[in-house]
């Protein structure tokens, strides 16, 4: 964090946060945290941190370090992204979060009294003063009024670091010369040298014409050049345009490189600097949208890097926040909201704005309110304690029909149970695919592919626009593995296809898509162990799938590991919610313990073409060329190129650690190019193989952009 | 001419049941790995194996191998459930009490039984010392 950051932090967190504890203190002498009071302060005990020491490295340290400092399979709990996510919460409420959510797999032998000494070892290591009593579940202590400058180490330390590397704004200024303006014409038939969006075209095809490279001479590939990229949780989506790649990085940095050369002409940092995810960004007229991991949208100059505008779409404080970026249509700025599990007030809205200057012009709930048409299917919830339904994937467009089309998360909590609702209570429009008006937001139809789902599979990711003859279809992957056909004018269910093993549902009817869940899943209870597949890495998860347009074939990439959810209980009261499940992995029967599968689907029967599978899982979207070919790369470092007719291996390499993000096939100068990353971190996909495949071992940094050719 | 006939349709009966008997799978395979994990567990539930099993009437040959488990195989055990799902055990097997080594035993089946072998509802579960609820299964698959 950076002065400026540290001042904003301090005038819009600490500074509210220190005055509501004062009024707090003057209006009721005997409130948690009056400060300065001759016993100290109600915050925690010494003792009481060192219990929860022991308790954390017994529980939580196998995740999110000794040091709170974070792995691959937990986020770091010190410092100012933890600040600014519980800053302005009270201690009692992060008590209630970390009960109801950890640890993932669930300890049945945890007492509320090791909740709450584990939180206070949190708090002791973020530079809470200590007290004169216990911190209870109750505590209505606003932490970041209790939080110095003065933490001890080793959290101080780490926080220290953070703000001392970042500098904010245009950090390396550079000029792309002869930019020329993005139209929507352009958008909506790219060159085929460039990729300007995060599946290269509006229809999400992740599809180049360049043939350049074919299976015939893929096997002289070599590496044109390597880009070292920022740490931190990475799952980029690089554009290219121009001859230019705009870069996402961890820690809400975009770089501008020459795509020929690799050398980077600028830089900026939007903030903050937290070490969380971003897919992607999107390319408009002369500017990068940018949406930032605080939900924030931020438009920089593509010629110079210089921030254009900026506007705060959602209140990070309360748990919203971005992990995609947005999709440009019709000239507005179309974005999913992320974290969306809280009981708060607030909604989960989907938004437009105005790519010139950020203003909202209209937004969409996907929880449907007590009020709305289908605010009937929430089990006469109030409207607090509908949750979930989060667009954190990117959408696709129609622009002849002028729609987009968006898929939904599941309803929050995890569980049914732990919902408060059954199986009957549908909760539209979560798990579903939504098409809206982008003119008005207006909602034209919507496919509830899985309804009331009770497992975290949920069925978020991209929707695939698919012409064939006189048909418009989308066409979507869930994390069921289920690859659902409707047609995109209507919503009509036409069709679908098990990509693996699932046995969440007893039947799929052919006819309408209805599923039908297991009995067990339907009265599962509280504590109780479920067992399903797949588990919530998905058949499918965030990577995309391919569509190649000459063969009519869709190649997705698969995972094959199941799971075992017990749901916990969630009070409904304002402020709870959360996910609210213990989970336990294995791996898919009948997969030979291949977690990675690529599978191509024809469009018009569904039918598997082929397969490939492998024990790595596979991190990266799949993209494929009008050379006939198809790539991927997996957890074990290696990114092939695979012949899209019958999924033959015909080049591969291994890079510096996971390949991970989505691959990229562009041209400068005539001469074709493919791009790749390598990344780490994320949540289930990186988790589930984590535990399951520990022998596949690849660094633990090495982020960075990789850039392939063939020899002149 | 009756001889021939008859000898004719010995011949066309024993036919059909050798390819009705061929038609019937008599070999399975499992493969053996880790019970469900968290990031708290997977430490300490360890290794993998390979089950295989043949099928000989209602008898059932059982030969196997293991490794690299946190502890010595306690117990091994044939379960009934389908894939990925948890059901009683059946039937016991023998196996080396060490963190690696072998599994071998024959169990006479029901005819229910034999139709979960076929159905692929039946798996293999290692028990051992450090994880006595279990730290190894896996489902029997025809290996054609």
């Amino acid at each position: 964090m950076n002065n400026l950051s540290i001042r904003s932090f301090t005038k819009f967190f600490l500074a509210p946060a220190i005055i509501a504890a004062f009024l707090s203190s003057c209006s009721d002498e005997s409130t948690d945290g009056a400060v300065g009071t001759d016993t100290g302060p109600n915050t925690y005990t010494v003792a009481q941190a060192d219990a929860g020491a022991e308790a954390f490295a017994a529980n939580c340290a196998t995740c999110h370090g000794n040091d709170l400092s974070g792995s691959p399979l937990g986020p770091m709990l010190a410092g100012a992204d933890f600040m600014s996510r519980w800053g302005t919460q009270t201690a009692g409420a992060l008590i209630a979060n970390v009960k109801t959510n950890m640890p993932p797999g669930g300890n049945e032998n945890l007492t509320d009294t090791d909740y709450q000494n584990i939180v206070a070892h949190i708090l002791a290591s973020n530079g809470m003063i200590k007290g004169a009593t216990e911190l209870t579940g109750s505590s209505n202590i606003i932490i970041a009024a209790y939080v110095t400058e003065q933490a001890p180490a080793p959290a101080q330390r780490r926080r220290s670091q953070f703000e001392a590397a970042g500098t904010s704004g245009l950090v390396i200024p550079g000029t792309v010369e002869n930019f020329v303006p993005v139209t929507d014409a352009f958008l909506r038939d790219p060159d085929a040298a460039d990729w300007p969006m995060i599946r290269r075209d509006y229809y999400a095809h992740s599809y180049s014409p360049l043939d350049q490279i074919n299976t015939e001479n893929v096997a002289d590939l070599k590496l044109e050049w390597v880009w070292s990229m920022k740490s931190g949780s990475s799952e980029p989506a690089p554009l290219v345009y121009n001859g230019v790649i705009y870069l996402i990085n961890p820690n809400n940095i975009i770089q501008a490189l020459d795509a020929k050369s690799g050398e980077l002409i600028w830089e900026h940092h939007s903030g903050p600097i937290n070490q969380r995810n971003m897919r992607n960004i999107a390319i408009y007229n002369d500017k990068i949208i940018q949406a930032t991991t605080d939900s924030r949208l931020v438009a920089l100059d593509a010629r110079t890097g210089e921030k254009v505008w900026e506007t705060v779409v959602a209140d990070a404080s309360k748990g919203f926040s971005f992990s995609s970026g947005p999709i440009i249509a019709d000239g507005k700025i179309i974005q999913g909201q992320g974290g969306c599990a809280r009981y708060i007030p607030e909604n989960c809205y989907l938004t437009a704005h105005d790519a010139n200057t950020g203003a909202r012009l209209w937004q969409f709930n996907p929880i449907a309110q007590v009020e709305d048409p289908g605010g009937d299917t929430w089990g006469g919830l109030d409207d607090i304690y509908r949750a979930g339904g989060e667009t954190w994937i990117t959408g696709s467009y129609d622009p002849d029909l002028n729609l987009t089309y968006w898929g939904t998360a599941q309803q929050k909590p995890w569980s049914t149970v732990s919902r408060h609702l059954t199986i009957e209570d549908v909760g539209l429009y979560t798990n579903s695919t939504v098409a809206l008006d982008v003119e008005t937001g207006e909602m034209k139809w919507h496919f509830q592919h899985v309804p009331a789902e009770a497992l975290d599979i949920d069925e978020v990711f991209e929707r695939v626009l698919v012409n064939r003859g006189d048909k418009k279809l989308v066409l979507s992957i869930g994390k069921h593995g289920i690859l659902w056909k409707n047609d995109r004018v209507t919503g009509e269910f036409l069709g679908f296809k098990e990509t693996v093993f699932q046995n969440v549902f007893t039947n799929i009817d052919p006819d309408t898509g209805l599923v039908t869940y297991r009995d067990d899943i339907i009265n599962a209870q509280l504590d109780q162990w479920i067992p399903a597949c797949p588990s919530s890495t998905g058949g499918k998860d965030w990577h995309s799938m391919t569509y190649h347009e000459p063969s009519g074939t869709i190649i997705a990439p698969l995972s094959q590991t199941c799971l075992e959810n017990a749901a916990r209980e969630v009070a409904l009261e304002p402020g709870s919610g959360g996910m609210a499940s213990s989970r336990r992995f294995f791996e898919m029967p009948g997969s030979d313990g291949n977690m990675g599968k690529l599978g191509a689907y024809n469009v018009d029967t569904l039918e598997e073409v082929w397969s490939f599978e492998q024990r790595a899982s596979y991190h990266t979207g799949t993209v494929s060329t009008g050379g006939n070919l198809v790539f991927a790369g997996d957890l074990d470092r290696y990114f092939r190129a695979h012949d899209v007719t019958n999924g033959e291996v015909l080049w591969e390499t291994r890079l510096g650690t996971s390949v991970q993000g989505h691959p990229i096939v562009f041209a400068v100068d005539g001469k074709q190019y493919i791009g790749v990353t390598a990344a780490l971190g994320g949540s289930s996909p990186r988790t589930v193989p984590r535990v399951i495949a520990p022998e596949i071992k690849h660094p633990d940094n090495g982020n960075a952009l990789y850039v392939f050719s063939l020899p002149n | 001419m009756r001889v021939i006939t008859k000898l004719l349709s010995l011949l066309f009966i024993s036919c059909l049941t050798l390819t009705i008997v061929s038609a019937q799978t008599t070999s399975f395979r499992a493969r053996l790995s880790e019970v469900p994990v968290t990031p708290q567990t997977y430490k300490t539930i360890t290794g993998v194996g390979e089950v295989f099993v043949t099928l000989n009437g209602s008898t059932a040959s059982v030969t196997g191998t293991f490794e690299g488990m946190s502890s010595a195989a306690s117990a091994v055990h044939i379960h009934n459930a389908p894939k990925a799902m948890n059901g009683p055990p059946i039937g016991a097997l023998e196996a080396t009490s060490l963190p690696a080594g072998s599994i071998s035993g024959e169990l006479e089946l029901t005819a229910e039984q034999v139709e979960a072998l076929r159905n692929e509802e039946l798996y293999i579960v290692i028990h051992t010392e450090n994880n006595p609820g279990g730290e190894l299964r896996g489902w029997l698959f025809a290996r054609d």
